[in-house]
């Protein structure tokens, strides 16, 4: 068969491709394509037409428009929902070695060591700070979850003394939405403190599993989150690193629990940041961290706001490839509207959450207490709305707060579609009996109006809130029925 | 050859389902890439892409609910090529000109750029969605092949080495490189075609 002059049949050609052929006639064919073109070509054809083999060469050879997900590329697959933390590539393994290596030893097989008299179960996880591990409690008979600080960082003195004031911090604030801390203390030189054993997740676990959230979800748990933040501020403290990962939702109860106090510390303790160290996530930095100047408690609720907007939305509102351009954008750039990408989302929550978000601390609310209530009052709203009003606090939030985007292009662009829309809602208005006097002035300019500002103009609606929802409802479904005529 | 039209609709149908998360993983581990260099292709930075690809795919989820899978009617490629153009517009329109200046490209270029027909841009979607198809085709066989195998293949198909070149360089004969690229070029084809079979 071997012969140079001869060519293989297509059936042996596919029988070799297939390698559905004896040991020896394998070598023979493969010897054979060694020099003949002829067999080469046939062989090249038949396994894959010409076009797939260019597509082959085009589409798999990489250019400079690629994702920017080199690494990783697994996890294209996961959702745009998940964030990607900038410092993510880090590597904890070491230290979590080293925390296994540093633990003593236990006489329990199913346990991995022994940390004072607490024996450990296993790893919970690593942070920047940190190895978190599983310990149980004989003496009480409980699990307690035991934060080290990071072997590496154990022998800087500035490290251990802020290790030390997170635990002394974290200790003097006793309240439901904080996380409690037993006890504080030193084996072998690695400082540690035990805390209580918590099932459930996250709320960063919960927006990388479930997405957006849903607006009750969203106030129930900011108000919470409020509430232990204002627990702290009362002790004079600034949590720093208020972010989804901090907060931490009870598995059984609807209890929401803040923790992690790593770089909180006394709001007149001015030390570490200056060193230029990032200290904290930058995507739910204030732009005061950001710009690395003095900050008070409401530089957590700046992160608060970022928190809100990243439950409403399943990502934080500032995003960039570096923690640098995050910084840059925190201190620079309004993020894009909520209710452009999630309209389901209220305009007054949107207000609140822009309040929080106010790049100078003057401008937005002044303390966590203010914000919980006001969270609260709208959290009674939405729940039961025929029995509690939206505060009106709220409601002067809903009025400057920028409409969805088709109000500014689509709209505004097609005149008709405001003087449409504007028809309705002077029928609606009309209907409901809303509109005194003065509102024609308001609703028929010569012009058609720039409709966000509509919107900011109308009057007060003493008791209109739910009319005004209506209405704006009806103007979104008018847009998406009427949305084929702009395309 | 022609990937979306006629071979998504189930996984459309399911993206519908608010509660089938694995097919929005999957739609998203599609479609993202997808869209991400088309928006890099008109020139857009990273960030600005990446937040273009979260805009166009929150609208896809936002009304996908609302796209009625009828075959008399708009094809999905045609919705979503309306989708993505509109983002990708917007996007730009968004973006502040001194932001563009280390790029050397103008607005107004940057907008030429962008498909004149509704055809075009299907088509370019279309394309997209393949080069996705056969890259994550090729992730799924990798580990099928040994490494010299793989490089073989990889080698001279993608990195335009000549396959005697590659042999020299792997120390296999010439016959053994054409033989092992074509076994794997084969398995290629065979996953590209599963995959186009399951997307849908």
């Amino acid at each position: 068969m071997s012969v140079e002059s001869q060519h293989y049949k297509s059936e042996v050609i596919e029988q070799f491709l297939c390698s559905d052929l004896p040991e020896s006639e394998l070598r023979d064919v493969e010897q054979h394509i060694e020099t003949c073109d002829s067999c080469r070509a046939a062989l090249h054809e038949t396994a894959a037409d010409l076009g797939s083999w260019d597509e082959a060469s085009e589409f798999l050879t990489s250019d400079e428009h690629d994702l920017a997900l080199k690494n990783d590329d697994a996890l294209v697959a996961t959702d745009i929902r998940t964030t990607t933390d900038p410092s993510g590539a880090t590597d904890y393994g070491t230290d979590v070695r080293q925390v296994i290596a540093w633990l003593a030893p236990t006489d329990d097989p199913a346990m991995l060591g022994r940390i004072g008299t607490y024996e450990i179960a296993g790893v919970v996880g690593a942070g920047g700070m940190g190895v978190v591990v599983k310990g149980f409690d004989r003496a009480l008979n409980r699990y307690v979850a035991i934060k080290t600080l990071a072997p590496h960082l154990a022998s800087s003195g500035a490290a251990r003394r802020r290790f030390a004031r997170e635990a002394q911090a974290a200790a003097a604030v006793v309240h439901d939405n904080v996380v409690a801390i037993h006890g504080v203390s030193e084996a072998n030189g690695l400082p540690y403190l035990v805390m209580p054993y918590l099932r459930g997740t996250s709320l960063q676990k919960r927006i990388d599993g479930n997405g957006s959230l849903n607006v009750s979800e969203v106030l129930r748990i900011a108000m919470q989150t409020a509430r232990g933040l204002a627990a702290a501020h009362d002790q004079g403290l600034v949590h720093r690193d208020i972010k989804p990962a901090n907060i931490l939702m009870d598995g059984t109860t609807e209890r929401v629990l803040l923790t992690d106090f790593g770089l909180a510390r006394a709001a007149d303790d001015a030390s570490l940041t200056h060193s230029g160290v990032i200290a904290g996530t930058p995507y739910f930095m204030s732009p005061e961290q950001a710009e690395g100047s003095s900050i008070d408690h409401r530089s957590d609720l700046f992160s608060l706001g970022s928190v809100m907007y990243a439950m409403c939305m399943g990502r934080p509102p500032f995003r960039a490839e570096t923690s640098w351009g995050i910084l840059r954008k925190v201190s620079d750039s309004t993020p894009t509207a909520i209710r452009e990408l999630n309209s389901e989302i209220p305009g007054w929550l949107a207000g609140i959450i822009s309040r929080l978000h106010e790049k100078s601390a003057d401008d937005r609310f002044q303390s966590a207490d203010e914000v919980a209530d006001l969270l609260e009052q709208c959290l009674a709203h939405v729940q039961q709305p025929t029995v509690h009003a939206l505060p009106d606090a709220a409601m002067v939030l809903a009025h400057h707060e920028r409409g969805p985007s088709w109000f500014g292009s689509k709209l505004a662009v097609a005149g008709g579609g405001v003087l449409c829309c504007l028809g309705l809602a002077i029928w609606m208005g009309t209907q409901a009996g809303l509109f005194d006097a003065s509102v024609p002035e308001v609703v028929a300019p010569s012009s058609p109006p720039e409709p966000t500002g509509t919107f900011a103009e109308l009057p007060a609606w003493d008791d209109g809130t739910d009319e005004l929802f209506e209405l704006q409802k009806a103007i979104e479904k008018l847009d998406r029925d009427t949305a084929d005529f702009w395309k | 050859m022609s990937g979306i039209p006629q071979t998504s609709a189930s996984l459309l149908l399911r993206i519908k389902d608010p509660a089938d998360r694995d097919a929005w993983e999957e739609f998203v581990a599609i479609y993202r890439p997808v869209i991400y260099r088309m928006a890099r292709r008109r020139g857009l930075q990273d960030a600005d892409a990446q937040d273009l690809v979260q805009r166009v795919l929150g609208s896809v989820a936002s009304s996908v609910e609302e796209w009625e899978h009828d075959p008399r009617r708009a094809r999905f490629s045609t919705w979503l090529t309306t989708v993505t153009r509109n983002a990708i517009i917007d996007t730009l329109r968004r973006i502040k000109p001194d932001q563009n200046a280390g790029g050397g490209t103008s607005m107004l270029q940057q907008l030429q750029r962008l498909p004149q027909t509704q055809e075009s841009a299907a088509a370019e979607i279309q394309r997209e969605y393949r080069r996705q198809l056969f890259r994550r085709a090729a992730a799924g066989i990798r580990d099928e092949f040994e490494e010299a195998t793989w490089n073989a293949f990889w080698m001279t198909t993608v990195d335009n080495v000549a396959v005697t070149d590659a042999a020299s360089q792997l120390s296999r004969t010439v016959g053994s490189v054409y033989a092992a690229r074509s076994r794997v070029m084969r398995r290629l084809k065979e996953k590209v075609s599963q995959l186009e079979a399951t997307d849908g």
